[in-house]
């Protein structure tokens, strides 16, 4: 009788692990297929992380300049006359694209009317942080961002 | 589904689960017997496990024979093919600058691009070879006799529709290769009359740019494999309705049957063979990649692919024999003879055909390799 | 005001021709008022003896502006070199119809100079006596008198002034080996028509020209075609095929290359002249500079300058040019070096270089490509093979200073960039074996689960036996 239990117990073990042996080919397929939708990460090249923004003299002190690049759009101010600064164009709040406000020399979001100043930090409105900083450089008259 | 509300009052245990209690699932599981995947009828008023268990344990005496699986492995590799279709389309642009960079990227960024991208290569030459194969064997044993015209002519279609598929395909990549193929495939599909100006009109013209890419797309994703998935729903249907036929020595060797459930598994194994041998493939020998298709730059050996090197052949030997259109008719009225067969041979009886028409049909098929290797002569080593 | 008078003049000429010949009806009209006898003669060229005589006159009065009292010198005093318009042939195609075909295709003809201003003769006239008479008809010009002929005209700064052209060519050419061997009285040599056409003389920039780049080599191989011609026995060896067959004859004809030089390009167009031993580095020179410098500092130099070697030449060839593959490189040198020398070693030395560098980068571009058909991400390889071939470039010119440590600088650094590709192209194409892995992987559980599934069939097959 415990001879027969036992056996009946082998069997039962044997049956599960053959079918979650045969259970396994479904989670090998849905991993590879989750791994081919996954987008495919490429490490930005160098030359995608240089951008040229325009040349120093066409840019007044003072004023900002908009740089479209991929997703997220660039300003590009000139503080002094041998300074730049670059800060992204899209607000911190809920992702809108920045206006200049040549007036007072603030970043204006049209959706909340959040507002930062010509170095990104939060002057009013719903934004909590202030804007990315971008290091840019004048190489020759020109102005070079790196992201 | 009917006697639902007989559950709340009746005390008796439901041996069926929760969900069964909710969905037909018998229902559901009786979409495998209309394509075919279990060759037999499901009782969709009994639980699945019980439908199933009846079904499988009934006698099944010709899927012992393998080359009968032939439309089931061809119907498998069409789950496949769509399957790995899909997921390229994630990917895939079918725009004459993008179409390009997309596939190298999908072979070469995306993980296990590669593997799908030459899976679905080699599945789609499989899938013709099995479909063209099965019209060779239906007609070599003549199964194509009174009752089973339908399944005949839909054996035919489904081998043409399947090459309209793999020719749209193959300008996809945009790649040299495809693209020169393309081009020496129009000019022998243009020559044929009638069929030439309805597949012009379906691609929308006779260059080759976006719009045209396009075109190709849609009909290689959409068009042509819903066309397909009709003709092997017809074909099982029309099995059901006729029933599979008994072999050929079944008169002289009565064969014990075998339950459906051994035939299942024969099947299952049949299929796993057949996604093992394509996986190989597709890792050891990988079909390289071209370069960009250049419309400025023919390569040297661009010809169109293999199913229509015959009527290339036709149309390009010997060209004061009879004149180019005349040619193109010849070859309309050979598929359309092939196709109506069922109806030119009336002869008796569902088994061994009329003798005239199978050496017709044997000697058809050797001048058709023939010529096969007289165009590829005529394209590849000139 | 002469001048008025003389233009409707001879614009009243044509228009009776233009009745008898369809040409020039517009000037006509304006020919009636001055009405002249209608069988007045064409105007007479000014005899030399009235020209030189009112220079002055001649210098105010503008179309026709020409230093006559040099031409009344010439050979060629008695060319008619009045104002009117010889815009046609006129009457002198009648005859010589085939003349005119040629004529009117070319340069002159736009120009407005006529059959009569290298032939004289009489364009109006329409009896052949007379068209071959008067205003200094001269018919077949001779050989020896052709250059200064069209010198004429060529020579005058003037003339050639609203065209842009020089007006050297006649100075230039009596300088040139041609000119000089027509002074001593060689009269096959070559003479303008020779080259430019004698009827159809195209500008040197129309395609058809014969001194257009293309032609030259088949103009000048007219006479310089090479042995066996026996009307040339004085020109040595065969340049025209030469030429073909070498480098800057196959870029030129074959690639279409517009840089390549043609014939001229090394000997003159107008001056040609063989260049002396001493002044070949310095023709070569002007197109392969930085090689003619690495040259100069070379030790052959100085043995060019004591043996009057010709020095390009000598490895280069002259009309057949050639590259020295990087493998031929001993070889060419032992014709001079023997290998067992000092200098032969060198040669040895930078011959491995050479072919050492290129060896490499031929095994890098293969594995490149064979990873590009994969595909694999080769685009940042094949910028760096790019670099490797740059440096085997720069490694040529720099072997000609037969120094191998101006050489071995360029050559390792192509052979190093190369090995680098070489090595990370093979890692990548290494890193491969996990799909190999994988296809193991997927092949043992296909068959653990084909084994399950036969014990299965066979389990079935068993319990229908048994219920039966």
């Amino acid at each position: 009788m415990a001879d027969e239990t036992a056996d009946q117990e082998r069997r039962g073990f044997l049956k599960w692990l053959t079918a979650g042996f045969l259970a396994l080919w479904a989670p090998a397929a849905g991993i590879m297929t989750a791994s081919f939708l996954k987008p495919p990460e490429h490490g930005p090249r160098v030359g995608e992380r240089m951008i040229r923004a325009g040349t120093l003299s066409s840019l007044a002190i003072g004023e900002s300049r908009f740089v479209r690049h991929g997703l997220e759009p660039i300003f590009v101010v000139r503080l002094a006359d041998q300074q730049v600064m670059a800060v992204s164009a899209v607000c911190t709040h809920m992702q809108c694209i920045l206006h200049w406000n040549r007036d007072n020399s603030t970043f204006l979001c049209p959706c909340h009317d959040g507002v930062f100043d010509k170095t990104g930090n939060v002057l009013s409105g719903p934004p909590k942080k202030p804007l990315r900083q971008y290091s840019a450089e004048i190489r020759s008259d020109e102005i070079v961002v790196f992201t | 589904m009917s006697d639902a509300p007989r559950d709340t009052q009746t005390p008796p245990p439901d041996s069926r689960s929760w969900l069964e209690r909710r969905v037909n699932l018998t229902e559901i599981a009786s979409l495998l017997t209309v394509f075919g995947l279990l060759p037999a009828e499901l009782d969709t008023r009994k639980p699945l496990r019980e439908a199933l268990g009846e079904a499988l344990s009934q006698p099944m005496s010709y899927y012992e024979r393998w080359p009968r699986l032939l439309g089931l492995l061809a119907f498998v590799l069409f789950l496949l093919l769509g399957a790995t279709g899909i997921l390229l389309a994630f990917y895939y642009q079918p725009t004459a600058d993008a179409a390009y960079p997309s596939v190298v990227a999908i072979a070469r960024d995306v993980s296990f691009g590669s593997l799908v991208h030459q899976v679905h290569a080699w599945a789609s030459i499989l899938f013709l070879f099995l479909l063209a194969f099965r019209v060779i064997r239906f007609f070599s044993i003549g199964l194509y006799g009174r009752g089973r015209e339908i399944i005949w002519m839909v054996g035919v279609l489904a081998f043409v529709v399947a090459t309209f598929t793999d020719l749209t395909g193959r300008l996809l990549p945009w790649d040299a290769r495809g693209y020169w193929t393309t081009i020496r495939a129009r000019e022998v599909i243009d020559a044929l009359p009638l069929i030439g100006p309805i597949v012009t009109f379906l691609v929308g013209g006779k260059g080759l740019d976006s719009l045209i890419l396009t075109r190709f797309y849609v009909l290689h994703i959409g068009g042509f494999p819903f066309v397909l998935l009709i003709l092997f729903y017809l074909h099982f249907a029309s099995i059901r309705r006729v029933g599979v036929p008994l072999p050929l020595d079944a008169a002289q060797k009565p064969r014990v049957g075998r339950a459906l459930r051994i035939a299942g598994i024969d099947m299952i194994l049949l299929v796993l063979l057949m996604l093992g041998v394509l996986l190989t493939f597709a890792i050891i020998v990988p079909i390289p990649f071209d370069v960009q298709a250049d419309p400025f730059a023919t390569p040297p050996n661009a010809h169109a692919p293999w199913y229509l090197l015959a009527p290339h052949a036709v149309l390009e030997a010997v060209p004061g024999l009879l004149p180019r259109f005349v040619r193109g008719l010849l070859l309309d009225g050979l598929l359309a003879g092939f196709l109506f067969l069922p109806f030119l041979d009336r002869s008796p009886g569902t088994g061994a055909r009329n003798r005239a028409f199978l050496a017709a049909g044997l000697a058809l098929l050797v001048i058709w390799v023939l010529l096969t290797w007289q165009g590829w002569f005529l394209e590849v080593s000139r | 005001m002469t001048a008025w008078r003389t233009m409707g003049r001879s614009a009243f000429a044509t228009a009776i021709v233009a009745a008898l010949a369809w040409t020039h009806g517009a000037h006509a009209q304006d020919s009636t008022k001055t009405a002249p006898a209608p069988d007045a003669p064409a105007p007479a060229a000014p005899s030399p003896a009235a020209t030189s005589a009112t220079p002055v006159a001649e210098k105010v009065v503008l179309p026709p502006p020409s230093p006559l009292h040099e031409r009344a010198s010439h050979p060629l005093a008695a060319v008619p070199t009045d104002s009117k318009p010889t815009k046609t042939t006129r009457m002198c195609g009648v005859c010589h119809s085939d003349i005119r075909v040629k004529f009117d295709k070319g340069i002159h003809k736009s120009e407005e100079i006529g059959c009569i201003s290298c032939h004289g003769g009489n364009p109006d006239a329409i009896t052949i006596a007379e068209a071959h008479r008067g205003s200094g008809y001269r018919g077949r010009p001779r050989r020896a008198d052709i250059p200064a002929l069209c010198g004429s005209c060529h020579s005058d700064v003037a003339r050639m002034r609203p065209y842009q052209l020089p007006s050297d060519q006649f100075a230039l050419y009596r300088t040139s080996a041609h000119g000089l061997a027509l002074a001593r009285g060689t009269m096959n040599a070559a003479v303008c028509t020779d080259c430019h056409g004698v009827h159809e003389i195209r500008p040197a920039d129309d395609p058809l020209s014969m001194v257009a780049r293309h032609n030259v080599p088949t103009t000048c191989g007219r006479c310089h075609g090479g042995n066996g011609d026996p009307a040339r026995p004085a020109t040595p060896g065969s340049p025209l095929a030469d030429y073909k067959a070498g480098i800057h004859g196959h870029a030129l004809l074959v690639g279409n290359n517009n840089a390549a030089p043609e014939c001229a390009n090394c000997h003159g167009s107008h001056a040609t002249a063989q260049p002396g031993a001493r002044d070949v580095d310095k023709v070569c020179g002007q197109c392969h500079g930085k090689v003619r410098s690495f040259f100069m500092s070379s030790p052959h130099r100085g043995a060019v300058r004591r043996g009057g070697h010709s020095d390009c030449a000598v490895c280069h060839g002259n009309h057949k040019t050639t590259r020295i593959a990087a493998t031929a490189f001993e070889k060419t040198c032992d014709s001079c070096h023997k290998p067992g020398t000092p200098e032969g070693a060198v040669a040895g030395r930078i011959q491995t270089m050479l072919a050492d560098a290129s060896a490499q980068i031929d095994r890098a571009r293969e594995r490149v490509s064979r990873a590009e058909k994969i595909p694999l991400y080769v685009e940042d390889y094949q910028a760096r093979l790019e670099d490797a071939r740059t440096a085997l470039m720069e490694a040529a010119p720099a072997t000609h200073t037969v120094d191998t440590t101006a050489v071995e600088p360029h050559t390792r650094r192509a052979r190093s960039i190369a090995a680098e590709v070489s090595r990370e192209v093979d890692e990548k194409l290494k890193g491969r074996w996990w799909r190999y892995v994988g296809l193991g992987l997927f092949w043992f559980y296909l068959i653990l689960t084909a084994a399950i599934l036969l014990r299965w069939r066979r389990r079935a097959i068993a319990r229908s036996t048994s219920v039966r």
